[in-house]
């Protein structure tokens, strides 16, 4: 067997040694003992941190044909690619037959002989991954922390690549400032999108590597599926472990294609050159990574164990015993941050918290859109507050609601037929990303055709959970899990599954002073680790309602109808449940209790008597 | 690199020598003995007039019915579909012979077959490297069409060398000039010219079509496919079109080992590159070192093209066209006999409603009206040539927070061609239709609207009262006419717009004021109004017994993880059952018909007695023409050929509910009387035919009724605020129930109870008539009127009476009630107990008759969240 180096340092002669042993018996599966091998590899203890991440190592410090793995989005599903899985050489000078594996590889060897009968056709399926968009700069200091201890243990000449970039942590803050400061600002990031990492600016500067964000870096992927491609959805987050290939053959041949295209037979290629250039781009850019093993990420944060909450139960009980602790700091911290005022803090933990646990036919549960109005207009007040979710969240995008974004940005992605891809758009986010919504930037103007289909989009993915790719003949709703905060001045012209109206404690002189303070308090990293793992967690619990909850629950709305009808709706029910569920999970507790179920009516009381006091002035009607 | 399927391994010295495939060749033969010989029903040789038509200089294929080949020869039939590549040629060349047998056709002139009506349908998603070569069809939607070129199919070289000339060099894919000239003393074998005048081209094109939605797996983009169309085949689809193709896959770059060894016979008969052909083809770099790329795609080669669905804007197939036969050959063995099970179902109607909306809780009679909207009525075209729309309008006018949007919702998830869209967010253009400007030819282009996009379907309309006043009248010829013109930057169309249209709308003050007409409460234009055939409330209204189903519906809901939706029917097997079921065009009954006109009287009637002076509506022949739809939708949902009195009934019932009681004004206690009596009254001198001509002069009556109702206006009216009314009937009610474990309570001791709670408002002894009199026609119209109570006469109840009952208040009854309505034993109260009535309570009142509280909900308003009778909290 193999050494460690060897099944990461080329995993390929793990997978030809399979294939050679097979031969002899033709129906042994060795695909499958492949995947197999690789998945008990990597079980074992530490053993994926030792796989280079193309996250965090550029590139070309990565050796082609080594196993790497990548944490990634699936962007678009291209169509089925067949492929030989078998095919046989002959090498010209002694006519001598070999019988070659043609898996996990894109380029054939020399000689192949077309006519043979021992070719196996096999089919798989390439999807076009990008990094996982809105990952915040935090979370790869992390993971390149963890891996720099890690690739000390061991020596890959090739991959002795210790990141010391912190690309992300300007990018962050630019984008956020972007909307208020720069009127222009979508146009420029536009711009960046179709960079490419430093050293290939000049080959990349037509392509457009197609994140769904503005102002994103990183590579992109090709990544081609060889099981079960039908169980992966679009969206889906993973972490991936394949073989890298970066063979500079893709490209010439692709560079032969394109000029053999341009010979006067229509029927010569069934390819645009637009189609080749997106779904052949050149290797060195886009590379291919041929999938062994696919880890779903349900919860996308490094500081938590990768496994199931389920299975690692020691974590989960001393991360549940401090729960409540963590949660009075958290409380604190934010309250600070929200000029004083507790209860907007207390929501806004349920808001971070909030998941989309199902979907019951058109209804997705367990959304909690929150609406944070009041905010003040001065110095800048909602990008210092987005910049502080964003240290504890593990993935976020702050969209400048200014009529300029909102007539210029794809929010929806876009079928586009000429290179038949899909085009990204901001709202192709993973699961749980916090999606900073920006009012406050928003001037009186005319919407145009698409600032009208982008805020639509924002109420339908407020609404629905849902977005509505353009397919141009149709369109198609795609799932989404996103935590939308919008921050308003007045109450937001988008719906909201709540609404609470800041109260400042701060008095407007020592506004200033005030927030610059909240930025001079960095939080130490422990705490802030802490406070990270403790919203992951809360999102990830189970949760119950007893029999006994529920008829209390129903006789409840009953005696609140009886004394006033129109106090309570069925809506506020819906409301007050899905408070009473992040209440309980936020205090680590799996099912309602009487005591959580008064503190959310009393919550959710205390905050409708605010919106009374400052009844809606702008004519956006519940 | 993309070497022909020509690449074989004849040498170029015995280029053109044919290979036999016998098979092939006896797959001619019979072949065309089946063009010779099938016959059609009536005796005549089907194929041969059509072979005749190919004289024509622009036909080139001659369509043939696989099903004909099926049924002429089974095994000539199966072979061609196994072997379809291999045998495609010779099939051609049984085209030709025939055609020269039977017309003066060119020698030179190619002929091809296409293929049509292959029994079973394939999906994109299906389709393996193992069916390449064998016949299939697919359907899917064009997304992209190309340019037609010109393919070259048979070349004539012109040798650069010697001026040889080397004729009929085939081509298939690739330009493909012969390897060596034919003289035996000229060596060349790379300088040819192609003689353009000599050789033969085909007309080609190629489009992409991408999986329809329908057969997509939830969560994946919809998968595409090159489809390569020939000769007559070529510009038949259109980016949009949803279409059937029928054709074989092929491998692209075509990789000579995929091909099955039938393949490699068959093509090597044409012209030969052999194994240095590969590298005559100018291959370089690294390509000639044999390293290539591994992966190669599937296209797929069609033949013959047919729309699977109405087209876009197109004059082609309506749905409508199609007929049941041609839909239920469309599904499995198992789905129909659903389908058929689906229409034996006694309940249907209770079970669709409950099947499609199994999260909204009560509001049955929307869940009716959008049911009915889904099935729709037949569209007509008068002798005039006035086309008379068939959709159903439905418009759900509500309290926020109940709901509305959620209705919308769902149906934009069940229905197949829907579109969901908000007024508030769309613009007129959005809606209907853009003129816009391509980005890159410059050209103006008519970008669809939602409008169009729902053509043959719906398109819901969320926050309808919020749209721009500009809009709405833009809709409003779609609403009518079906068509959305445009005339802008020079562009004027008229496009379709065959949708139904369900909107939503909030009330004007926020909350729906019953003290106000439909009309006040909603910011919508009379002309608009009056397109919508169903009007209904949802009003948030607060009742022990709704609350607590709502609040079992909503912890349910959160509490449950595991799917608490239950449906008796699919959304798969209702999508298929309506299908099916559309393609009734139920006819009216001469029956139906006196019903329909009787039923449109009484509303007139009822319209111009000023009982419902404050009414949103005049009766109108609108709402006739509403009533003959409602009744269509009803008769097809039941697959009925015939519109049948029932029918009209629900239908009647439906639009009355909507139209006439959306607005609860005062309670005119007097009036009511008038009412049922003139209703009666009416109801006696029926039978007036022709009736309908008269009505036409009343089109426009929505706007300026100027109908002399000021005669029928009666003496002062007992007059009673809704909200007072409705807090007496409460009382009553509790009352009644209360009093349930007791004796049976007769009339008299009712009244006086009730006098004696409000003993303490009563200050006179003519305040205490005043009383009296009102609680007995509060009582009165309880019974007589909103039917929540009922009278239970020894003598029997009549079976009228009970379908009054039936067609008010107590919606979620409806059905059971009906069921038992023949039964006319007065002391089956069980009967209504078990229903839906929380407590049945037989009352024992003076004149021998007795008393009944039907249900205690809300007395007098309809369409709010109402009790499911499973859920009883008692």
């Amino acid at each position: 067997m193999p050494s460690t180096h060897d099944w990461i340092n080329n995993p390929l002669d793990v997978v030809e040694g399979m294939f050679a042993a097979s031969q002899s018996n033709p129906k042994s599966g060795w695909e499958a003992k492949v995947v197999e091998f690789f998945k008990d590899r990597l079980k074992e203890k530490d053993a994926h941190t030792w796989v280079p991440s193309l996250n965090d190592v550029p590139l070309h410090y990565l050796k082609p044909n080594s196993l790497v793995k990548f944490r990634c989005l699936i962007q678009d599903m291209f169509d089925p690619e067949f492929f030989m899985g078998a095919y046989e050489t002959v090498d010209p000078s002694t006519n001598a037959k070999v019988l070659r594996c043609g898996r996990y590889k894109d380029v054939t060897e020399c000689g192949v002989d077309f006519n043979s009968r021992n070719t196996v056709t096999a089919e798989r399926q390439t999807f076009y991954c990008v990094p996982i968009p809105g990952e915040n700069p935090w979370f790869s200091l992390i993971l390149s922390h963890s891996y720099a201890c890690s690739s000390q243990a061991r020596v890959v000449p090739s991959t002795s690549y210790a990141p010391t970039r912190q690309k992300r942590t300007e990018d962050g803050q630019m984008c956020a400032s972007q909307g208020h400061t720069e009127q222009h600002g979508n146009g420029d990031c536009k711009r960046q999108e179709t960079e490419a990492p430093s050293s290939q600016t000049a080959s990349a500067s037509h392509l457009d590597l197609n994140f769904p964000l503005p102002g994103e870096k990183g590579p992109s992927c090709l990544v081609k599926v060889y099981e079960d491609w039908d169980s992966f959805k679009l969206n889906d987050t993973l972490e991936v472990f394949g073989i890298l290939s970066v063979s500079p053959a893709l490209s010439a041949l692709a560079d032969e294609k394109d000029a053999s295209s341009s010979i006067l037979d229509p029927t010569e290629s069934m390819e645009t050159a637009e189609e080749q250039r997106v779904h052949s781009p050149p290797a060195s850019l886009v590379p291919r990574l041929h999938m062994l093993y696919a880890r779903p990420l349900p919860h996308n944060n490094p500081l938590l164990p990768s496994a199931t909450l389920e299975d690692n139960s020691a974590f989960l009980s001393s991360t549940l015993s401090e729960m409540a602790s963590v949660r009075a700091e958290l409380l604190t911290y934010l309250t600070h941050v929200l000029l004083g005022d507790a209860l907007a803090a207390e929501y806004l933990i349920l808001h971070l918290i909030s998941n989309v646990y199902a979907r019951r036919d058109v209804l997705p549960l367990g959304k909690f859109a929150m609406n944070l109005s009041g905010c003040p207009a001065a110095a800048l007040y909602t990008q210092r507050f987005y910049q502080i979710i964003q240290q504890l969240v593990p993935s976020s995008f702050y969209l400048g609601m200014s009529l300029q974004n909102m007539n210029q940005m794809r929010l929806v992605p876009k079928k586009d037929y000429v290179a038949n891809r899909l085009v990204s758009g901001a709202l192709q986010l993973a699961r749980n990303t916090f999606l900073f919504l920006d009012e406050t930037h928003l001037e009186q103007g005319q919407l145009d055709t698409t600032g009208v289909r982008n805020v639509t989009a924002l109420g339908n993915l407020i609404s629905w959970q849902k977005v509505d790719y353009d397919f141009n003949y149709h369109q198609m709703e795609f799932p989404c899990n996103i935590n939308v905060l919008i921050a308003s001045e007045g109450r937001s012209l988008l719906p909201s599954d709540c609404q609470i109206h800041l109260q400042s404690q701060v008095s407007p002189p020592n506004m200033e002073e005030y927030l610059s303070n909240i930025q001079l308090h960095p939080q130490t990293s422990s705490q802030l680790n802490k406070f990270r793992i403790y919203l992951s967690v809360a999102r990830q619990l189970d949760y119950s309602i007893s029999d006994e909850m529920t008829k209390s629950v129903e006789d409840d709305f009953v005696d609140m109808r009886k004394d006033d009808p129109q106090s309570v709706s069925a809506e506020d029910l819906h409301r007050m449940l899905v408070v009473a569920r992040l209440l309980s999970l936020s205090l680590g507790q799996t099912s309602l209790t009487r005591d959580s179920w008064l503190r959310a009516k009393h919550i959710d009381m205390l905050r409708r008597s605010r919106m009374e006091q400052h009844q809606c002035v702008n004519g956006n009607e519940p | 690199r993309c070497f022909s399927m020509d690449v074989a391994t004849t040498t170029a010295e015995n280029a053109g020598e044919m290979v036999k495939d016998e098979l092939a060749e006896k797959c001619q033969k019979l072949f065309q003995a089946f063009l010779e010989e099938f016959q059609t029903g009536d005796g005549e040789v089907k194929y041969v007039r059509e072979a005749e038509e190919l004289i024509r200089p622009e036909r080139n294929t001659l369509l043939v019915s696989f099903t004909d080949l099926e049924g002429f020869n089974q095994e000539l039939a199966t072979t061609i579909q196994e072997e379809y590549y291999r045998v495609y040629p010779f099939l051609c060349r049984a085209v030709r012979n025939f055609a020269r047998d039977h017309g003066n056709v060119p020698l030179n002139k190619e002929f091809y077959v296409a293929l049509e009506d292959l029994p079973t349908r394939h999906k994109i998603r299906e389709l393996s490297s193992m069916r390449i070569g064998s016949l299939v069809r697919i359907s899917g939607q064009v997304v992209r069409t190309h340019p037609v070129h010109p393919e070259l199919v048979s070349g004539t070289f012109l040798c650069m060398d010697c001026q040889g000339m080397i004729k009929d060099v085939p081509q298939q894919f690739k330009y493909s000039p012969p390897t060596i000239c034919r003289n035996p003393v000229c060596n060349n074998r790379a300088r040819f010219h192609l003689d353009t005048h000599k050789s033969k081209f085909i007309d080609f094109q190629k489009v992409r079509i991408q999986e329809t939605q329908a057969e997509l797996p939830r969560g994946s983009i919809p998968r595409s496919l090159e489809v390569v169309l020939r000769a007559e085949a070529v510009e038949t689809a259109q980016a949009g079109d949803r279409c059937d193709f029928t054709g074989t896959l092929i491998v692209v770059p075509d990789v000579s080992q995929l091909r099955t060894p039938g393949v490699r016979a068959e093509t090597s008969t044409r012209v030969a590159g052999g194994p240095q052909g590969y590298d005559s083809e100018g291959v370089r770099g690294l390509k000639a070192l044999g390293v290539r790329e591994l992966s190669y795609r599937l296209a797929f080669l069609a033949c013959n093209v047919a729309p699977t669905n109405p087209r876009f804007g197109g004059k082609e197939l309506r749905e409508e066209e199609q007929t049941a036969e041609s839909i239920k050959s469309q599904m499995t063995e198992k789905e129909w006999e659903k389908v058929f099970e689906m229409s034996q179902d006694k309940n249907l109607y209770h079970n669709l409603c409950t099947s499609l909306f199994p999260t909204i809780h009560g509001n049955d009679e929307v869940k009716r009206g959008i049911l009915l909207m889904l099935f729709g009525g037949v569209p007509k075209t008068t002798m005039e040539g006035t086309s008379l729309r068939g959709d159903v309008n439905v418009c759900i006018v509500g309290d926020p927070s109940t709901a509305k949007s959620q209705f919308l919702k769902h149906v934009e998830e069940f229905s197949p061609r829907a579109v969901y869209t908000s007024g508030k967010a769309s613009t007129a253009a959005g809606l209907t239709a853009a003129v816009v400007r391509d980005e890159e030819s410059n050209e103006f282009v008519i970008e669809a609207g939602a409008l169009m996009l729902a053509d043959n379907g719906v398109c819901c309309i969320d926050e309808f009262d919020k749209m721009d006043l500009k809009d709405q009248v833009a809709i409003h010829e779609a609403m009518e006419q079906q068509t959305i013109s445009i005339t802008k930057a020079g562009v004027k169309a008229t496009l379709n717009a065959r949708t139904s249209i369900l909107a939503a709308a909030n009330p004007v003050g926020g909350r729906y004021d019953r003290s106000k007409s439909l009309k006040q409460n909603v910011n919508l234009t009379a002309p608009i109004m009056s397109r919508f055939d169903l009007f209904f409330i949802l009003v948030d209204d607060c009742n022990e017994v709704t609350d607590y189903a709502i609040a079992r519906r909503i912890v349910d809901l959160h509490s449950r993880i595991e799917e608490s939706v239950d449906r008796l029917y699919t959304l798969d097997e209702i999508r298929r059952y309506l299908l099916f079921a559309r393609q009734f065009k139920p006819k009216i009954s001469s029956e139906s018909e006196e019903f329909i006109v009787e039923q449109y009287k009484r509303l007139r009637q009822r319209d111009s007695s000023g009982g419902v002076s404050k009414s949103a509506w005049r009766i109108t022949v609108r709402q006739l023409e509403s009533m003959i739809r409602l009744s269509e939708g009803m008769a097809r949902m039941h697959c009925c050929d015939e519109v049948q009195p029932k029918h009209v009934k629900e239908a009647f019932r439906l639009l009355n509910k909507s139209i006439i009681r959306v607005e609860t004004p005062d309670i005119n206690l007097e009036q009511e009387d008038e009412m049922e009596e003139e209703e009666e009254e009416q109801q006696e001198v029926n039978g007036v035919n022709g009736h309908v001509n008269g009505v036409n002069g009343h089109v426009n009556g929505i706007n300026g009724h100027t109908n002399g109702e000021t005669g029928s206006q009666p003496k002062p009216s007992l007059r009673l605020s809704f909200t007072e009314y409705r807090r007496i009937s409460n009382l009553l009610v509790l009352h009644l129930r209360r009093a349930e474990e007791e004796e049976e309570l007769r009339k008299s001791a009712v009244v006086n109870w009730y006098l004696k709670e409000i003993e303490s408002e009563i200050d006179s002894e003519e305040d205490l008539v005043n009383k009296k009199g009102l609680i007995e026609k509060v009582l009165h119209r309880l019974v007589h009127y909103d039917h929540i109570l009922i009278e239970l006469s020894q003598a029997g109840l009549k079976g009228s009476e009970i379908n009054v009952f039936v067609s008010h208040r107590c919606a979620p009854c409806f059905r059971p009630v009906a069921a038992h309505a023949e039964e006319p034993d007065p002391g089956s109260v069980s009967v209504f107990a078990d229903t839906c009535l929380p407590r049945c309570l037989p009352v024992q009142q003076d004149g021998h008759t007795e008393e009944h509280p039907a249900t205690e909900q809300h007395p007098a308003t309809e369409q709010h969240p109402a009790t499911e009778h499973s859920r009883h909290p008692h």
